[in-house]
């Protein structure tokens, strides 16, 4: 028996060694990791098209227009569901009669799920897809410089889209993501029906809406705005449109920036004289999921729901709609879902050639869809929006566009962000604690 | 025959076993230990931004507020932080499950349509824990919510408020919601314990004039002790990797008043992408999980010999 115990601990030993010893062989064998620079392959495509961008691109980039091959499948993934999947889908079935050699499949991830399956499969030199969509520039931007997306940047002519649409997503001349159609996040929307049925009027001033909000909370019994939840964001939408009214479009951008921060004199007051008063009134209601919000809110359960523009594409009658920014508003928050093309695609040419589409003309088919969106794409023009979003243009077109204050700042910053917003939602006592935390939380330069 | 062939056909039969074990359970372990000291655990794949191995990454986690809050233990309000939440949760979810399981168990054992009431109890164990946040999430909701719709019946209608989104109640909400969940995992220990006792010693006592009292403290009790220290065993280490429903349901919010260890380590892999910060989180918990898993190996081995 002795012998078999000395035996097998030999064994594990000698196994225990090996081990030490491959590793070491591994470490000792393989180099760092090197990075190398992908370079967008045109060889194989039967037709070119030459574009040169006027403004900033000073190479000529040939781009395929048309891939003939044997029919494949590409995956595209985007974060939307329900009626929003349903108007991509249209996108995607007009590329489809235009290429019919590719095929797509579509997969739903939400941003935040992406952020977090994502990397460790770059990390591996695999994609979850050919053709991504997301909404967070600051993590396209990220993904970009640790060398797993291409860049973009020949691909389009960037001087035909919104100005500034490509800043988040670009990194010294390289561009990573190209925009898709943008949302805004205009103002509280209302059914115009209730608003008829009580005698009500869209304020001028902000006594109007306190006057409005007081009404309203009476006819209702219980608050009039209702709070939209989720993962956090609904809440950091409402808080921008206040910081925005009241300290202007330069303190969101001074914010992103970090050049002004949460516990700022000017950033507090807004929140001491308009935000937490409103809080302590109840005229907002708990956070509840977005979703069951929009719901509770079309029912008439509550009479006012801050939330972007995809909404006109979610309720039953869009006629009905109406919104009202907080009076005195110049600025309005706009973001586009960004695509990009992994390097890690196994199709690059068709997946570069289906970016590029869905940046143009899948912008035209996408905008006169119910998805509630703005072409970012300028070729696309006001006409071939759907018409409930013509008439949200018409209301928009003077306000200042801005970038989502969270969606640029990205990191543990925003869910940070969301988190201490939903804290100061439901107790607004604790506004010291959570402007002092997202001040000394902001990620440093 | 020889005396080297049996253990020779052991070994082949043990090696490959023993060679997954290493691959799938010891490496990982062993690569997460070596990426909290910022050295990478795969060479030439640089996971660590190219940090000097050393502590730091324990010093940032161990004094983060996120870890252990000095204000909120100072003035006992949420957050205290994760490890403290997971104390918590330990705290009130242990000793519940333990009576509540025993109760319920010691109850139904004789009931008519017993095992059928043990099903549905046992259902919150089978169902996934994702489904099991929401569905808390869904009880402790003001308009929808079973726990405001029995308060009010019992006429506490002002205590109605969605319980997971305030940072005094989300945490409570959560572990009693895990109690529901878990409960039917003693219930069912202590059901099959029971069922272990000779029926004769009961009986004994019934003659001697024990009240249920006295057959309960003084005899299923310390009977059941060895299936206690299972059940303990299993609801402490339950607890200190609990995520999903957290997860689902609150995020670890409002303000961090609902974070526990295991979604800590994840939004530091998932959300900030710091990988060794992640692993030194895991590293904690093993650290913390070890004596129980060391206590509850000793009983069971010790449980085998007898």
């Amino acid at each position: 028996m002795e012998g078999q115990s000395r035996f097998i601990i030999a064994v594990v030993i000698a196994l225990i060694i090996g081990i030490v010893i491959g590793y070491g062989v591994g470490f000792a064998t393989i180099g760092p990791s090197v990075t190398t620079k992908t370079v967008i392959q045109t060889t194989t495509v039967t037709k070119y098209v030459t574009q040169t961008s006027p403004a900033t691109v000073v190479t000529t980039l040939t781009v395929p227009t048309t891939v003939v091959r044997a029919p494949m499948t590409l995956v595209v993934i985007g974060p939307w569901a329900g009626a929003e999947m349903e108007a991509f889908m249209e996108v995607l079935k007009a590329f489809e009669r235009e290429h019919p050699n590719i095929k797509l499949e579509y997969r739903i991830y939400r941003a935040e799920d992406l952020a977090s399956v994502a990397p460790p499969q770059f990390a591996a030199k695999m994609a979850p897809g050919d053709v991504i969509f997301t909404a967070w520039g600051w993590w396209v931007k990220k993904m970009g410089e640790r060398g797993h997306l291409y860049d973009l940047s020949k691909l389009v002519n960037t001087g035909e889209f919104i100005k500034g649409i490509f800043d988040s997503v670009k990194s010294g001349d390289k561009i990573y993501g190209l925009p898709f159609t943008a949302w805004a996040k205009p103002g509280f929307w209302y059914r115009k029906s209730l608003f008829q049925k009580y005698g009500l009027e869209p304020p001028m001033t902000w006594d109007d809406f306190l006057k409005l909000l007081d009404k309203l909370k009476g006819e209702l019994g219980g608050p009039p705005i209702v709070t939209g939840d989720g993962v956090g964001w609904p809440i950091s939408d409402v808080t921008e449109h206040f910081l925005i009214t009241f300290g202007g479009p330069e303190l969101q951008l001074k914010l992103i920036k970090g050049e002004v921060k949460f516990a700022d004199p000017q950033v507090r007051e807004i929140f001491e004289k308009y935000i937490v008063p409103l809080l302590k009134k109840s005229y907002f209601s708990e956070p509840i999921e977005w979703t069951r919000a929009l719901e509770l809110w079309w029912q008439g359960k509550y009479a006012l729901y801050f939330m972007g523009t995809w909404l006109t594409g979610m309720v039953k009658n869009p006629e009905d709609l109406g919104f009202f920014p907080l009076p005195g508003c110049k600025g309005v928050v706009m973001g586009t879902d960004y695509i990009i093309v992994p390097k890690y695609t196994k199709h690059p040419k068709e997946a570069l050639l289906l970016a590029k589409w869905l940046a143009t003309e899948g912008q035209r088919v996408h905008a006169g869809t119910k998805a509630g969106k703005f072409a970012t794409w300028l070729k696309v023009g006001i006409e071939d929006h759907w018409k409930p979003m013509q008439e949200v243009f018409k209301k928009l077109k003077d306000k200042m566009p801005l970038p989502d204050l969270d969606d640029s700042v990205g990191g543990d910053w925003q869910k940070l962000f969301w988190d201490q917003l939903k804290l100061l939602w439901v107790d607004p006592g604790k506004l010291d604690q959570v402007l002092n935390t997202l001040t000394t939380n902001f990620p440093k330069k | 025959m020889k005396m080297g062939e049996p253990l020779l056909n052991k070994i082949s039969f043990l090696i490959p076993g023993f060679i997954l074990i290493v691959i799938f359970v010891v490496y990982p372990i062993v690569a997460t230990i070596i990426l909290s000291f910022n050295i990478n655990p795969v060479p030439g794949i640089d996971v660590t931004g190219g940090k000097a191995p050393g502590l730091e990454n324990y010093y940032k986690v161990l004094s983060s507020p996120k870890f252990i809050n000095p204000y909120g233990l100072k003035t006992l309000s949420f957050p205290m932080g994760a490890i403290i939440h997971n104390i918590i949760w330990i705290a009130i979810h242990l000793p519940l499950t333990i009576i509540l399981g025993l109760l319920i168990a010691v109850l139904l054992q004789n009931v008519k349509g017993g095992s059928i009431i043990r099903s549905f109890i046992f259902l919150g164990m089978v169902i996934p824990m994702i489904v099991g946040g929401l569905l808390i999430q869904f009880s402790f909701d003001k308009d929808l919510g079973v726990v405001n719709l029995f308060l009010k019946i019992i006429g506490l209608g002002w205590l109605a408020k969605s319980w997971t989104i305030y940072p005094d109640t989300a945490l409570l909400s959560l572990i009693l919601g895990s109690v529901w969940l878990w409960t039917g995992f003693s219930v069912t220990m202590y059901s099959a314990g029971l069922a272990s006792i000779p029926k004769e010693i009961i009986e004994a006592a019934i003659v001697d004039g024990a009240d249920f009292k006295t057959i309960l403290f003084k005899i299923i009790v310390p009977l059941l002790k060895p299936v206690t220290l299972t059940v303990m065993a299993m609801t402490i280490l339950w607890d200190l990797k609990i995520f999903d429903i957290v997860y689902v349901s609150t995020q670890g919010g409002p303000g961090g008043a609902s974070m526990v260890l295991a979604l800590l380590m994840y939004d530091y892999f998932a959300r900030v992408q710091h990988y060794p910060m992640a692993a030194t989180v895991a590293a904690i918990l093993t650290v913390i999980t070890l004596p129980v898993v060391i206590f509850w190996i000793k009983m069971v081995t010790k449980g085998e010999s007898k």
